[in-house]
C-alpha cells in the first residue's frame, strides 16, 4: 500500500512536470531541455522563501510565480527571435538555459544540500489499510489530481485552452484571424515553466534539495514524453504514474535496478510503439 | 574564393600552427592544452558528421567518447594488452555503440532522435556509474591509463605526445575533407537537403544515416582513447550528457556542417574555458550565457560566419544558405 502511494506521489510529480513540458512541445515543437532546471529553481525558491516568510502556502505560490516569471522571459528574449530557425537551434539553446539557470542557483545558494521542512499541517501519518502512510504523499496526490482537472478545464473548456490548441495546430491560421498568437505562446510558456516550479516547489520537502536533482527527474520526464507519445497530455498521465508506480516498486524490490527497469521500458516502448504507448498512430499533418 | 580555396587555406593556416607550435614553445601547460584541443576537435568532426552533414541533433554522443576511454583503460590495464589494441578497440566499441544505438535512435527523426540519444546514452552513464563497477570502477573511474609506447620514444613527455595526437588529427582532418568530397559526402548533404528526393532517387537514406552515423561513433571512440590516454584518467563523467552538450556548443560555436568550423569552436571553447576558470567559478554559466547569445546572433558559428562572407556562392544556394524548418512535426 504504501509502494502504490510513493508511487503514485512520484508519480504525480512527474505528471506536473512532463504536462508543462508536453504543453511547450505542443506549441513551440520544441522540448525545454531547461525544464529540469526550472524544476529546481523551484525548489529552491520555495526553499528559500519557506524559511524567509515560514509559510509552506506563500511559499509554493511564489515559487511557482517566480519560475513562470523567469520562464516568460526565456520565451520572451531567447526563444522568440528565433522562432523561424529549424528546430534544433530552439533545442540547443534551451541546454544553453540549463548552464545558466544552475550556475545561477549555484551562486546564489551554494553548493550545499538544502532541506525544506514538511508543514507541521501535514507533517503526520495516517493508518492506511494497515500501512503508515505520510500525509505528505498524499497531499502531492492531490495537488497533482488538482491541477490535472484545472488543466484539462483550462485546455478543454476555456476560451484560453482554445486558443491553445487552435495555436497548436495550425499557428498561421491563428495569426490570419487577427488573434494573438505570440502573446498565446508566451503564456504557454510561462504555464508549463510555472507548472515545472510548481513540481519543484512541492517536491521540495520530499527530496534533498542540490544541484543534481533536475538531472535525474528530467530523464524520467523525458521517459515519461516519449512513453506517453509527446504533446499527448493524456498519455502523459498515464505513462507518469506508469513509471512512478515502476520507480516505487523498484526500490522496494531490487533498489539497483531502477534505473535499468525504467530504461528497459523505454527501450521496449520504441522498439514496439515508436509514437507513444498511448498515442494513436500519428495523422499525416 | 570557393569553399574549396577557403578550407585549403583553413587547412594550411591550421597544419602551420600544428607544426610550428612545438618549436615556439616547450612549456608543458601551452603543449597539453593543444593537445587537449585536437583530442576534442576529433571528436567535434565525427560529432559534426552527424550534426552538421545529416542535420540530426545527436544528445548522446558522450556515449561514444566514454566508450572509447574504457575500452583504452580496460583493455591495456586489465588484459595487458599493447596501446595500439586499445585504440583499435576503443574505435570498433564506439562504432559498435553508434551501431546499437542506431537501431533504436533512427527509427525516430528530430526532437525524437535528440530525446532517444540523450535517454540511451544516460542508460550508459548509470550502467558505468554503478551496475558495472566492477569493470569501470564506478564514479572513482579508472586512474592510470596508458600512453603509447614503440621505438622506445617517451609518450608521457607532453611534445610526444603531442605530436602524437597532431598526426591523428592529421588524418582524421584528411579524411573528413576526402569524405566530403566524395560521392558519399554529396549523398549527405542531399539527404539533409532533402530526404524524399534522395528515397526517390534511389538511395537507401537510412542506410546511409546508419552508416554515418557508425563512423561518426568510431571516431568519437578514437577521441575518447585519446583522451584517456591523455588525462591518463577515465571516469563516468565522459559519458554524461552535458558532454554530448559541451560536443554540440563547440560545434555550433564554430560552425557546423564546416571543415573546420568545430575545430575552430572547440580552440574556442576550451581556451576561454581556461580563461574563465582562472577567474570565476561560475564560468560554465557565463558560458551558457554567451553560448545563447551566440545562438541567437551568430547562428553560423565564427568560421561559418567567415567563410560565408568570405566566399563566393552560386545565386541559388543563397537562398538556402539556411537550412529551411523541419516539416516533420509529430
Amino acid at each position: 500500500m504504501s509502494t502504490l502511494i510513493i508511487g503514485l506521489s512520484l508519480g504525480m510529480l512527474l505528471f506536473l512536470l512532463a504536462s508543462g513540458l508536453t504543453l511547450i512541445f505542443g506549441m513551440l515543437g520544441v522540448i525545454n531541455f531547461a525544464h529540469g532546471a526550472l524544476y529546481m529553481l523551484g525548489a529552491y525558491l520555495a526553499f528559500d522563501i519557506g524559511q524567509r516568510t515560514g509559510s509552506f502556502v506563500l511559499a509554493v505560490l511564489l515559487a511557482t510565480v517566480l519560475t513562470a516569471v523567469v520562464g516568460l522571459a526565456m520565451e520572451r528574449f531567447a526563444l522568440r527571435p528565433i522562432y523561424k530557425r529549424p528546430h534544433f537551434y530552439q533545442l540547443i539553446l534551451t541546454f544553453g538555459f540549463i548552464l545558466v539557470l544552475t550556475e545561477a542557483i549555484k551562486l546564489i545558494w551554494g553548493l550545499g544540500y538544502k532541506e525544506a521542512p514538511i508543514p507541521e499541517l501535514l507533517a503526520g501519518t495516517v493508518d492506511v489499510g494497515g500501512s503508515t502512510i505520510p500525509v505528505y504523499r498524499l497531499f502531492v496526490i492531490a495537488v497533482g489530481l488538482v491541477v490535472g482537472a484545472g488543466l484539462f478545464l483550462l485546455l478543454e473548456r476555456s476560451t484560453f485552452g482554445m486558443l491553445v490548441r487552435a495555436a497548436s495546430s495550425d499557428d498561421e491560421m491563428v495569426r490570419m484571424l487577427g488573434l494573438p498568437a505570440t502573446t498565446i505562446r508566451t503564456a504557454v510558456f510561462a504555464l508549463g515553466s510555472g507548472l515545472a516550479g510548481l513540481a519543484g516547489a512541492i517536491a521540495a520537502p520530499l527530496f534533498p534539495i542540490e544541484l543534481g536533482m533536475a538531472t535525474t527527474i528530467i530523464i524520467d520526464c523525458f521517459i515519461v514524453v516519449i512513453l506517453g507519445g509527446l504533446g499527448n497530455i493524456r498519455g502523459a498521465v498515464a505513462a507518469s504514474i506508469l513509471i512512478g508506480l515502476v520507480r516505487a516498486l523498484g526500490y522496494t524490490l531490487a533498489p539497483s535496478w531502477v534505473d535499468v527497469l525504467t530504461f528497459g521500458l523505454l527501450i521496449a516502448t520504441l522498439l514496439t510503439r515508436p509514437q507513444g504507448l498511448f498515442s494513436r498512430p500519428v495523422r499525416a499533418a | 574564393m570557393t569553399e574549396q580555396h577557403f578550407n585549403r587555406l583553413a587547412s594550411a593556416i591550421c597544419a602551420v600552427v600544428v607544426i610550428t607550435l612545438p618549436f615556439f614553445t616547450s612549456n608543458d601547460f601551452i603543449l597539453n592544452l593543444a593537445t587537449l584541443v585536437m583530442v576534442w576537435a576529433i571528436f567535434a568532426v565525427g560529432f559534426d558528421l552527424v550534426f552538421g552533414s545529416l542535420g540530426m541533433v545527436s544528445f548522446g554522443h558522450a556515449s561514444f567518447l566514454g566508450l572509447g576511454g574504457y575500452a583504452l583503460a580496460i583493455v591495456t590495464q586489465r588484459y595487458g594488452l599493447p596501446f595500439s589494441a586499445g585504440l583499435a578497440a576503443a574505435v570498433v566499441l564506439g562504432g559498435l555503440g553508434a551501431w546499437l544505438m542506431s537501431f533504436f535512435a533512427l527509427r525516430m527523426s528530430g526532437i525524437f532522435f535528440a530525446l532517444v540519444t540523450l535517454a540511451l546514452s544516460q542508460l550508459l552513464y548509470i550502467l558505468a556509474d554503478s551496475k558495472l563497477r566492477g569493470l569501470t570502477g564506478g564514479a572513482d573511474g579508472i586512474p592510470g591509463v596508458g600512453r603509447p609506447g614503440f621505438a622506445n620514444i617517451d609518450f608521457f613527455g607532453s611534445v610526444n605526445f603531442y605530436v602524437f595526437v597532431a598526426v591523428i588529427f592529421g588524418l582524421v582532418m584528411l579524411g573528413s575533407a576526402l569524405l566530403r568530397r566524395s560521392s558519399f559526402g554529396r549523398v549527405i548533404t542531399a539527404i539533409q537537403q532533402n530526404e524524399i528526393r534522395c528515397e526517390q532517387l534511389g538511395y537507401d537514406v537510412h542506410r546511409v544515416r546508419q552508416g554515418v552515423f557508425i563512423v561518426s561513433g568510431a571516431i568519437g571512440g578514437l577521441a575518447g582513447g585519446l583522451l584517456g590516454s591523455l588525462l591518463m584518467y577515465v571516469n563516468p563523467q565522459m559519458l554524461h550528457w552535458t558532454t554530448s552538450g559541451d560536443v554540440i556548443i563547440m560545434t555550433l560555436l564554430g560552425g557546423a556542417g564546416t571543415l573546420w568550423g568545430p575545430v575552430v569552436g572547440v580552440l574556442i571553447f576550451e581556451v576561454l574555458k581556461e580563461w574563465m576558470s582562472s577567474k570565476t567559478q561560475y564560468w560554465y554559466g557565463i558560458f551558457g550565457a554567451i553560448f545563447i547569445l551566440a545562438t541567437i546572433y551568430f547562428p553560423r558559428g565564427v568560421l561559418g560566419e567567415i567563410q560565408h562572407r568570405l566566399c563566393f556562392r552560386p545565386p541559388r544556394e543563397r537562398e538556402a544558405a539556411m537550412p529551411a524548418a523541419e516539416e516533420t512535426r509529430a
